[in-house]
Parts: structure tokens; sequence; C-alpha cells
């Protein structure tokens, strides 16, 4: 998740510059450290909080520096000097969120730290009105029309000291946010990967940057300077590009060479694993974090969705409330209510802490997805429809809204129609064998039973995550009187059961042994016969016919038939099985049907 | 004949075939251009009777309604165009614009109040429900529930709005001085104009709930009657884009984006927008209260209905009926006639790609008459008429059909119905082979729309049954040899039918049979052959049969054989009867070319059998002349005579020119041949006529310029002179058989040989 798009800019007097340069290595940690305490006391001063937070929590990881070492503050300049009393009285305004005060005082000085002040107070006052002209525009349709008109003002103010190379590196951050803001993209990266070279310390044009990448190939022709905070950038765009194992290389890297005290990098490492659906892992770096940073907010959200997945009632009502106590009006706060309202079934009141998320950040897209899955299960297929489409709107890569809509429309029996849905989740997340379950269960009803037999293969191909792709594959060769393949199925089902050896309770695992039985017993193999049906006593429902198949196998063997040794015995029992007949996952280039829109 | 149904899709803003403009409640809110509008207005009805004269007044009264319907527009282009109907007017307008925005608020809330004056008094100046009532009424109650900030917020958009106005009269002025203006605000000022023309293209001011709905219907209503009037697809989609990136719940806008990406054949974004369309659709459904839980089911249905129609427009047949499975399913749940109704249709539109399955479409007849249905109604007995046309049922019987479903569309005056019909009875009258009440239809559909455009103002133009109609025409000038008038048609269709758009494909195959049969009767065989490529493309039997007849001509008979054979067996199979009879007399044409007419005989006599039975009167003469003609070569002329004198009237009547040229060849050579037993006197009698047929047979050839027909009959005329003993017309006749004979090339095959 990235952090919040409000902005940081700084500018640095040119006899500090030298000092920012960073060097590529981290040899010197005691360097790095001074740095990251510069920079924060650079951004504080210019209003820049979110890179100040970001910069002193980093700070604090590191050892403490002897005091012979503290860095003095960067001499104060001629012009500094000047500005001095505007800018003291503008700072106060600009704490107190009085921005068009604050530039007034500020306007016509000349030091850079005042005149970012200046422009950054024009700015947020345009972004503040713009908020504020949202409730109040003329018609509905004017909504998307409402804009920050200072934005084109600051635009050409700062095109203009841009040309004329005045601009700082806070400056150029600024024109970069500003160019983002009039979605003049490619400018934007320009005067961003600009700002990174004159400043490589602050992180809130890394940050940007981020948010600006849409793909690997673009990461590739980017030239950025060569510091220590572009592998905290690389490690950062690789997760949000879900590229997570080398993001979690590069974090492991990061915490080899010191930085292993920072809750910024563990929180990151958690999200990865999270995302690559590594709910231990994630689980225990999660609880880490909370011991070594009771207070923190941020990722909360991620921690509450894994804590739900494992249906952890106790400690997800644990962290609800305590977070509640911390700060009931922050995003993170309501989704993990949500969350927790959700896993004790009382969905209203989920659906309820999601729009208040929602009302808190419009763009905080897994609301609507959470809120999505809360009316579902509220049977309100209508108000789910609309939230998940709300979801795909802020974004279109949102596979679990693609995900939910296919499971909307099969809930409303429309097994056709939900095809589509389901393909777009599987076209995002191409190795997501539920998606793959799910397409192929619509194909079966559908009665295409070809398709859906290569829905599931694939889906035990690319690693089943429930473990029902081979069931379902198997009763389709049944259906479809293969029986060898059928049964083929099931070994490899059992096999897999038992070589993961969890103690979940598989309902499937009596009907696999009993068509087992069968199967051996037409095929005459006793023995084989025998230990399946021996292995369905065991199993409530199919004790009886375990039996009853026992007591045959022993009628007929007495009568002395023997096993007839023409017949090749391909397969055996389970607990036999040797490596030589472990199946392939042999992932066969899925086509599906002609039509793939 | 194509078939004229697949055109239907369901379009949610339509019923029974007509495109609504769907009306919502107050969806307006004031903006400067409806200000300046409203000051027209006001001035309008301040203005009395004679200040303004009637012809001015007329104009105005005409400008007034797009106006008030169309996108607001700058203040400039309104001054233009109301100058254009009323110069004073126009003065006054800006003189009071340019007071409200120099002066003060309260001058605009002085405006509004008095705006209401125009409906009091013992005769107002507007009437309260009429549509400039209305409009005022909705500008009033829209001015008066914006909030304070709002208001003052109104009035620096009407004062940015009238410097806007102002600065480009100005420009405009002076254009001529700012030559000399130094370089550096002129920069400047560029620069500003820049950012200025870059927001005016990405946001040509954000349309209000009404004016955006007008849009989409406007232009909805053009894509379904006249596509080439509605904007291309590329500047739709991006007005469409625009229109929801400001309002992304708009849904109507993505199912005309749907129907936008149809005309550009692109399955992918088509899918998407018509899902989007619904899952927005059910949201709203869900929300009007007035519906419930039934309108939300509804759209559910048809979302499932439209999905088949998506997959079967694209020619997805399986994947159509998987759809059109589900969508019966929940139909079925919820007992939704009517969408049954729609959805028994569609598969009998399925149904006839595969195999006849008229049980169905008797059935959906009937049952849409029960239910008051009448567009489907009578949609499927169109269906059915050209089901049993096929299958060869008497014309009567299919008129009286069309007749009674005529009778139904007057009622309920479905325009599009009749244009349909008309079509479908231009297409069977060409199929029984009467080209003279063919054209009479063809004429009337074209002359009817002139009278509708007058009447309604529902201008069908580009619908499919024009298409067919205009096709028809373009074949049935070429067959009488007005080459000039085919083309002209063509060309018109060219132009109505750009070539990407859904029905290009009628014409393009009518233009390429109509060269192909003007190469072939010239005798340019390679040129012939080159465009059965372009006509297998299109479709692939007739380019088959095509190719045969090529290969006959170049005397490849074996391989023309081969393929007759295969496509005979393919016809019978789809039930092709009309392209089986066809088939069958170029399998005889090539078994007497090979010299051996008696096989050709039983061959004949089959064809001759299918065509009487499916009263297929054009065929059948062609057969007649056929059989005479291998009567001829085997000897006994006086029974094809009398053959002849049987089919020689249908075609005189109604054949084409080249069938008519063949005839009368036809004729003469038999009257020549049967004259031989005559005695003297009544020879010479004899080969006078049939010079005579002769001379009439040359001049029909001539009109479609078959030369090599022409020599034929030059050579036997000399001949025939010769035997009458008149040098002067024979050594003419033979000096033209000279001219021509150098002309063509001689395949080596006897003159005679040849029908």
């Amino acid at each position: 998740m990235a952090a919040s798009p409000s902005i940081v800019p700084v500018a640095v007097t040119a006899a500090v510059v030298p000092v920012l340069s960073a060097s590529s290595d981290f040899s010197n940690l005691r360097e790095i450290k001074k740095q990251l305490l510069l920079i924060a006391g650079l951004t504080r001063e210019r209003g820049l909080l979110h890179s100040s937070k970001w910069s002193a929590e980093l700070a604090f990881s590191l050892p403490a520096l002897p005091l012979a070492e503290l860095q003095p503050p960067p001499p104060i300049t001629e012009e500094d000097a000047q500005d001095m009393d505007a800018y003291t009285l503008a700072k106060a305004y600009f704490d107190v969120k009085e921005y068009d005060r604050a530039a007034h005082f500020l306007h016509g000085c000349n030091s850079k730290k005042a005149y970012f002040l200046y422009m950054y107070s024009r700015y947020l006052s345009g972004e503040k009105k713009k908020d504020d002209e949202t409730v109040d525009s003329l018609g509905p349709l004017e909504k998307g029309q409402v804009k920050n008109e200072a934005l084109r003002e600051l635009r050409v103010e700062l095109s203009k000291k841009h040309q004329a190379r005045e601009l700082d590196g806070f400056g150029l951050y600024l024109y970069g946010v500003v160019l983002r803001k009039l979605d003049l993209v490619k400018e934007a990266i320009d005067v961003f990967v600009e700002a990174t070279h004159v400043l490589p310390l602050h992180w809130g044009a890394w940050l940007e940057l981020c948010n600006l990448i849409t793909d690997k190939e673009m990461l590739k022709f980017l030239s950025l300077p060569d510091t220590w905070m572009k592998e905290f950038f690389l490690a950062h765009i690789y997760t949000e590009l879900q590229l997570i194992e080398e993001a979690l290389q590069k974090y492991q890297n990061l915490i080899d060479v010191g930085f292993s005290k920072s809750s910024y990098i563990v929180s990151q490492i958690a999200v990865a694993y999270h995302n690559i659906r590594d709910i231990d892992k994630a689980l225990s770096i999660f609880n880490e974090l909370r011991k070594q940073d009771p207070y923190r907010i941020e990722n909360m959200d991620t921690f509450s969705n894994l804590l739900y997945v494992r249906s952890m009632k106790s400690e997800l009502s644990y962290l609800a409330h305590n977070l509640c106590e911390i700060d009931k009006y922050r995003v993170e706060t309501c989704c993990v209510i949500g969350n927790y309202y959700s896993l004790r079934s009382q969905h209203e009141k989920a659906a309820l802490y999601f729009q208040r998320a929602l009302k808190l950040n419009p763009r905080y897209l897994g609301a609507w997805t959470l809120m999505g899955h809360e009316y579902m299960e509220m049977k309100n297929t209508s108000a789910a429809i609309q939230a998940y489409r709300h979801a795909i709107e802020v974004n279109k890569r949102d596979y679990r809204a693609w995900y939910g809509l296919g499971q909307t429309y099969e809930i409303l029996k429309m097994p056709f129609y939900c095809l589509y849905y389901y393909r777009r989740a599987h076209q995002l997340r191409p190795n997501d064998s539920r998606m793959l379950v799910a397409l192929g269960e619509c194909y079966e009803k559908l009665n295409q039973l070809v398709e859906a037999k290569k829905c599931y293969w694939r889906a035990y191909a690319v690693g089943d995550v429930e473990k029902m792709a081979l069931v379902k594959l198997a009763k389709l060769h049944e259906q479809l009187t293969e029986s060898e393949q059928a049964a083929q199925c099931y070994i490899k089902y059992i096999q897999d059961i038992y070589s993961c050896g969890e103690i979940v309770e598989h309902l499937e695992e009596s009907t696999a042994f009993r068509y087992l039985a069968q199967y051996y017993f037409k095929c005459k193999l006793w023995d084989e016969a025998s230990t399946c049906a021996q292995k369905c006593c065991a199993f409530n429902d199919t004790r009886e016919e375990g039996k009853a198949l026992l007591r045959q196998i022993l009628q007929l063997r007495n009568q002395g038939e023997t096993p007839s040794t023409e017949m090749p015995a391909p397969f055996f029992l389970p607990a036999s099985l040797s490596a030589n007949n472990t199946p392939t996952r042999r992932v066969s280039p899925l086509n599906l049907s002609s039509v793939t829109p | 004949m194509a078939s004229v149904h697949e055109s239907l899709y369901f379009n949610p803003m339509m019923t029974n075939g007509v495109v609504h403009a769907n009306v919502f409640g107050i969806k307006d809110w004031v903006t400067p251009y409806k200000i300046a509008v409203l000051v027209l207005l006001n001035e309008m009805g301040r203005t009395g009777e004679g200040a303004v004269s009637l012809m001015e007044r007329r104009r105005l009264n005409q400008l007034l309604l797009p106006l008030l319907q169309g996108p607001d527009i700058t203040l400039s282009k309104l001054y233009k165009l109301i100058e254009e109907s009323c110069p004073q007017l126009a003065n006054s307008v800006q003189i009071r614009i340019k007071l409200m925005a120099e002066g003060e608020l309260k001058d605009m809330e002085q405006f509004f109040d008095d705006l209401s004056d125009s409906f009091s008094g013992t005769e107002p100046e507007v009437h309260k429900t009429s549509v400039v009532g209305l409009f005022l009424r909705h500008m009033i109650l829209a001015y008066s529930k914006l909030s304070f900030s709002q208001v003052f917020k109104l009035y620096t958009a009407l004062q940015q709005y009238f410097q806007n106005g102002e600065k480009k009269t100005v420009e405009d002025a002076d254009m001529e001085l700012t030559n000399r203006e130094e370089g550096e605000r002129k920069m400047e000022k560029e620069e500003l104009d820049v950012s200025i023309r870059e927001e005016e293209v990405s946001c040509s001011g954000p349309l209000s709930q009404k004016q955006a709905e007008f849009f989409l219907s406007q232009q909805a209503s053009l894509l379904k009657n006249d596509e080439t009037k509605a904007l291309t697809p590329a500047s739709l989609q991006k007005e469409l884009n625009n229109l929801l990136k400001f309002n992304p719940d708009f849904a109507e806008a993505h199912y005309l984006s749907y129907l936008n990406n149809l005309r550009v054949q692109d399955v992918f974004s088509s899918t998407h927008s018509l899902l989007h369309y619904f899952d927005r659709l059910i949201l709203t459904g869900a929300e009007s209260k007035s519906n419930g839980e039934e309108g939300y089911g509804r759209s559910l249905r048809y979302a499932a209905l439209n999905l088949a129609a998506l997959h079967c427009r694209f020619g997805h047949y399986q994947q159509a009926e998987l759809a059109l499975q589900e969508a019966i399913r929940i139909a079925q749940e919820s007992n939704d006639h009517v969408c049954l109704q729609h959805c028994l249709s569609w598969l009998y539109v399925l149904g006839q790609k595969r195999s006849d399955s008229y049980v169905l479409l008797e059935h959906s007849v009937k049952k849409a008459v029960h239910f008051g249905l009448p567009y489907l109604a009578s949609l499927g007995i169109q269906s059915l008429v050209q089901q049993r046309a096929f299958a060869g049922k008497t014309a009567n019987k299919l008129m009286d059909a069309l007749k009674d479903s005529d009778l139904l569309h007057w009622k309920h005056s479905l325009s599009e119905l009749i244009d349909i019909s008309i079509a479908q009875k231009t297409a069977i009258w060409r199929l029984y082979g009467r080209s003279t009440m063919a054209l009479q239809q063809a004429q009337m559909l074209l002359s009817m729309n002139s009278l509708e455009s007058v009447n309604a103002g529902v201008q069908q133009n580009n619908t499919e049954s024009f298409a067919v109609a205009l096709c028809h025409l373009a074949e049935l000038h070429a067959e009488q040899g007005c080459f000039a008038a085919a083309s002209e048609v063509l060309k018109h269709l060219k132009e109505r039918f750009p070539p990407n758009s859904q029905h290009a494909q009628l014409w393009m195959l009518c233009d390429q049979k109509i060269q192909f049969d003007r190469a072939m009767n010239d005798g340019k065989y390679h040129l012939a052959d080159s465009l059965v490529t372009g006509i297998t493309a299109l479709n692939s039997i007739e380019g088959v049969y095509r190719k045969a007849i090529v290969l006959q001509a170049q005397n490849q008979m074996s391989e023309a054989h081969k393929l007759l054979q295969k496509l005979l067996i393919h016809c019978q199979k789809i039930r092709n009867t009309e392209m089986v009879i066809s088939v069958l007399l170029s399998v005889a044409e090539l078994y007497w070319r090979s010299s051996s007419p008696t096989v050709a005989l039983p061959v004949l006599l089959q064809a001759l059998a299918l065509s009487k039975e499916y009263r297929l009167q054009y065929l059948a003469s062609q057969t007649v002349l056929n059989l005479a003609f291998a009567q001829l070569i085997l000897g006994i002329p006086e029974q094809a005579l009398s053959l002849l004198h049987m089919a020689i009237e249908p075609i005189l009547a109604d054949g084409a020119v080249l069938d008519k040229g063949r005839a009368m060849f036809l004729v003469a050579k038999c009257q020549v041949a049967s004259a031989a037993s005559y005695d003297p006197p009544k020879k010479a009698e004899a080969l006078e006529a049939a010079i005579e047929n002769l001379n009439e047979a040359k001049n029909y050839f001539a009109k479609v310029d078959c030369k090599e027909q022409i020599r034929d009959v030059v050579y036997f005329q000399a001949r025939l002179y010769h035997t009458l003993g008149k040098t002067q017309e024979r050594n003419r006749c033979a000096m033209l058989f000279r001219q021509l004979h150098q002309e063509l090339p001689s395949h080596g095959v006897p003159l005679i040989n040849h029908l």
C-alpha cells in the first residue's frame, strides 16, 4: 500500500547539498544515519511530514551516534536570515492549516526554503478547496470536473523556474507532484527522476515515482541515481509490481546490512508474504512487529486479513479493540473492525465499517471489494455487484473484485454469464487455482466437460490451494466413464493429502477410497482392493460399503479365483506409491474456449 | 437473399422498434450558457409582435429547440447563431448579458426573480407546459435550489463565460494590430492559448444529465437508422469516455459504447461494455422502488439474452446458445413470457444456422400474438415467410401472410418492419422470377422513404432492408443491360453503407457478381477468375459455383465437373434449391458441350421438375431453353420449337436480356433446322423469319456486350443470306463477322455448339 500521496518536498540550500549526496553502499552506517537525521529535519522544516516520518523511523532503527559525531544544524545563509521572520510566521500558519495566510506572508521571499513553503502552501490550499468544492458543486456531473484551480498557475511558475534551473530537490518534487495532478504522467516521471538525482535522500520523490511506474519495462528504462536509497525504492516497487521474490530478496539484503530493527522493512516483508499467501510467515512477522511497535496502525488491515483467513477470532477482536483505542477514525482501523464483524457473521455492521473506511478515503480500494463480499454474505447481490464494480473502477487489476463478480453471478445461477468475470480474474492471476476451479465448475454446469477437465487439471498443475481440483477432475472422469483416469486422479489426491500431512478433515477422502476399492475390485486386484476397502471402514459414510466389499473379496478369494496376471497393475496403494509414480506436474498450455473476451 | 432479421438486437432504449429518449426527472442545472439562453427567451418575450418580423420569429423558434437540448456552446457561437436568425435581437441579448456580467451579483438574482413573471398575467407569454415553459421552470427550480456559495460560483462562472466570449471577439478584431506587439507578451499569450485549447479539447464542457441523455438517444437512433450520420466510432468513443469520466454511473453510455464497438467488430470491448452496462443497470433497477425485485431480475434475464445476441452477431453460435439457454432458464423461473418470446425468436435465429426449425417459429408467432407483442409476431411471420419461400410454398399464400403482417405494422406504425416486409417482397418476386414486380417493390420502398421523412421525421436510411432492396435494384438493372444505372445504384450504396459498416457485405457481393457476369459476357475469363476469390470470401457457395462456370468456359471440363458434383451434394444437403437447379443446368451444359446431349436430358428434366415444384419460374424457363437446345442437337427441331413456344413468353416478359437473346437465337436456329425439309418458297419464308429473329437476338446481345454471341449470330445470318442469295446483306454480315472474329480469340469450339 503506497503511503498517502500528500506531499513532502523540501528546498535545500546549496551549502547542504554535498552532505546529502549519498553513497551507493551501506558500509558506513553512521554516515547514513547522519544523512537520515539531516533529511528528517529538512523535510520537517518544509512541512513534508510523511517523508520526515519515514526518515526518522529509519534513522531510529540504526544505533545512536555519540555526541561528537552529531551533526550541527546546517548554517544559516544570508537569504535565510532575511526571510527568517516571514518564514517563522508562515510556518506557524501552515502548521494550523491556514495555507492562504501562510502563502500571503511568504510572497516575495527569496530563500529556497521560504519559496518552497510558499508554493507548497498554495498547492495545499488548492487541494483543500477542491475537497470542499466537491461537496458543493453545481451538479452531479460536475463532480469529476472539480479541479485544483491553483495547479495551472503553479505549473507555469514552476516550469519557468525549472527551465532556469533554479529549482532544488524539493522544488523539483513539488513540480512533479503538480504535473502528476495534471495527468501529465510522462513529464512528471522525468521531473521525479531529476528530483531523485538532485536530492536522493528525499523518500517522497521515490514514493511518487513508485505510484507512476506501472510495469517492469518502465522501471528498466529509468536512469536512477546510484545511492543506497535506490535499494529501498527497488524493494518497494517490486512489492507494488507483485514481484514478490525479488522484493523479499532486497529486503533481506537491507536487513543484513543493519536495518533489522526498522519497522518499515519488517512490515513490508510481512505484506510481501501476505501477497504470496504465505500466511503463517506473514502472521508471525506481524506479531513480531506489533510487539516492537504496539501503536502502529499502518498495515494493520493486512494483518487483520490474515487473521480473518485463519479465523483467529480472539486475536482479531483484540487487534480491533486495540486499534480502536489508538485511533478509531483511521481507514485501517475501520477495515480491521469490518473484518472482525465479518468473522462474527455480523455482516451489516461489517459493511457499515467498510463504508466508513471509504468515506475516510474514497480511493481505498480494498474496502470496496471487502464490502462486496459482505453484501454477498447478506445475499444482497445487486449491492455486491455495485461494490465490486466500484472496486474495478478504482483499480482494473483487482482480481478479487472480478472474482467476486463472478461469484455473484454464479449465485444468481448464471454460469455462462459469470465465465467472463472468472476469465478476467484468471487473466490477472494466471497461477491462482481458485479462479481455475471456479471456471471449471462453471464449465461443468454448462456441460462443457472437456473445458472443465482442462481447468481442473490446470488448477492442480499450478498448485491447488483447496485440494479440490483433483477430486472434481476424478468425478468428471467418473461421469465420462473414464475409469482409469478417474482412479489415477483419486490416487494423486490421496497422495497429496498424505504428503502434506495436514490433519484437516477432507470429506472427499472416503469417496476416493470407495471408488478406488471398487475400481481395484473390478480389475480383480484383490490385495489393493481389500486395503482400500479397509480404509473405507475408517469413515462413517462408507463403513458399510467397505465391509460389504471386504466380504465379497474374501468370498471370491476363497473360491480360488486367482488374480488375473494379464491385467496390468498400473496403480498401487497410496502407501506403496513409489517415487517413480508421482505424477508429473506438467503444465499444459491452457486453451479455453475459442472466445475469451 | 440475406436474412433481414439479424440486424435486430434488443435495445433497452427501444420498445417495439422505436427508440425513445428516456425521460427522467429534473436532472438539469443552471450554467452560464443556460443563463444566456434564458436571456434570449426573455428578450423574445419582451419584444412585441411588431418588432420582429414573422420570418425572423419563425427562424428563432426553429433555433430554440436545439439550443435547449444541445450541449453548452461558447457565447460567441451563441451570438452568431442568434445573429443569423435575427440580428437586432442578438444585439439586445448581448447588451443584457454584458450588463449582467459586468454588474453585480444582484443583477443576476433580479433576473431570476423576474423570470417567473412570464407565466403570470391573464395571457401569459409562455405556457407553463410548453417546451419553453418547462425549460424555464426547470431553470428557476434549479436556481432556487442552489446554496449560497453555489450562487456565487455561478455568477463568477458567468463572468468568466462572458469574458471568454469577449476575448474571442476582441481577438478577432485586433488581429492586424498584434503584429507589432513585443515578442515577450506574445509568447506568454500563446502559452496561455495553448493551455486553453488543450482544455477545450479534453472536456468540451460536461453535459448535464439531460444533455447527455439527449446526446445518447440521438446517437443511438442514428446508429440504428443512419450510421453514416452518426459520429465516427473513434470520436463517439471519445465522447463517451468523457461522459463516463464525469459520471461513471451513467449506465446508458456503456450501452452506447457497446453498440459503437459492434460497429468496429470489436468483440472484447463490446463484451466488456455490455456486461458493464448490465452490472450498472442491475444496480439502478434495484434502486428504483417501483420495479423492486422484479426490475432487478428482469435486467438479469435481458443481460443473458443480450450476451447471446452479441455472440450470435460475432458468429459464436455455440456460445450464443449457452447464453440463450441461460436466459431461457431464468426467464422461465420467473415466468417472464415477454422475455421468453424474445428468447424464442433468437432460438429460431440460432436454429436457422444449423437446420430448419419452422415449428419453433410457428409456435413463436402464436405466442407472440397471444401476449400482444406485435413486433415479435410480425417478425416471426416474416421469418416464416422467408423460410416457406425457400421451401416452395405458393406465392399467393406468402403474399397473404405478408399482407396480414403489414396490417399489423401499419396499425402499430412499425416503420422498420414495413421496410423489411417490402424488401422481402422484392426478394420473393425475384426468387419467383418476376423481375417487373420485384422492380416495382424495390422502387416502392425507396420512394416510400421520402414520404416518411416528411411525415414522422424518422428517416430510416441505413437499414438492412434498404441495402437489400438497393442491391436487388442494381442486379435487376444489370440484368437488363443498364450497366450505367446499376453502377449508379452501387455508387449510392457505397456512399450510404461505407465499406466497414455492417451491411456493406451485401453490396460488395452484388457488385462482384455484376462484374463477374460482365466479364463472362465479354469473354474475359481471366478477369472473371480473379473476381471469384472475392465472391468466395463473401459467399462460399456462390464462389464455388462461379469458379465452376469459369472453368467450364475455359474448357476445363473435368475440373468443372468435379467441382459441380461436390457443390450439388452440398447444396442438396443444405436444401438450397435455387443453387441446386443452377448447378444442374451447368452440369447439363457440360454434358452437351462434351457432345453427349443424351446424358444431359435426364439432368435437365430433374432441374425442370425441381423448378416447377418450387415455382422458380425464371430457372424453369432457363431449363426449358436448355432442353430445347438439347433436342435441337439431337435432331428434333420441331419438338424443340414447340417447347420454345412454351417458354418464350415468360422469358421475354421477365427474363434477363442475355436470356432473351439466347432464346431468340435458339428460335432462329430451330426454325432453320426445321425448314430443311420444307419446299423452297416456304423455306425462304421460314428463313426470312429466322433472320428477323436473329436481328432481334443481335439487339439483345448488343445490349449486354456479348461479342461472342453476336459473332455467332452474324455468322449465322451471313449463311442464311447466302442461302437466300442476298449477296449484299451477306457480305455486310460477313464483314461484321470478320471484324469480330479478329477481335476475339477463337477457342476452337464449333460455332453452332453454343446456346
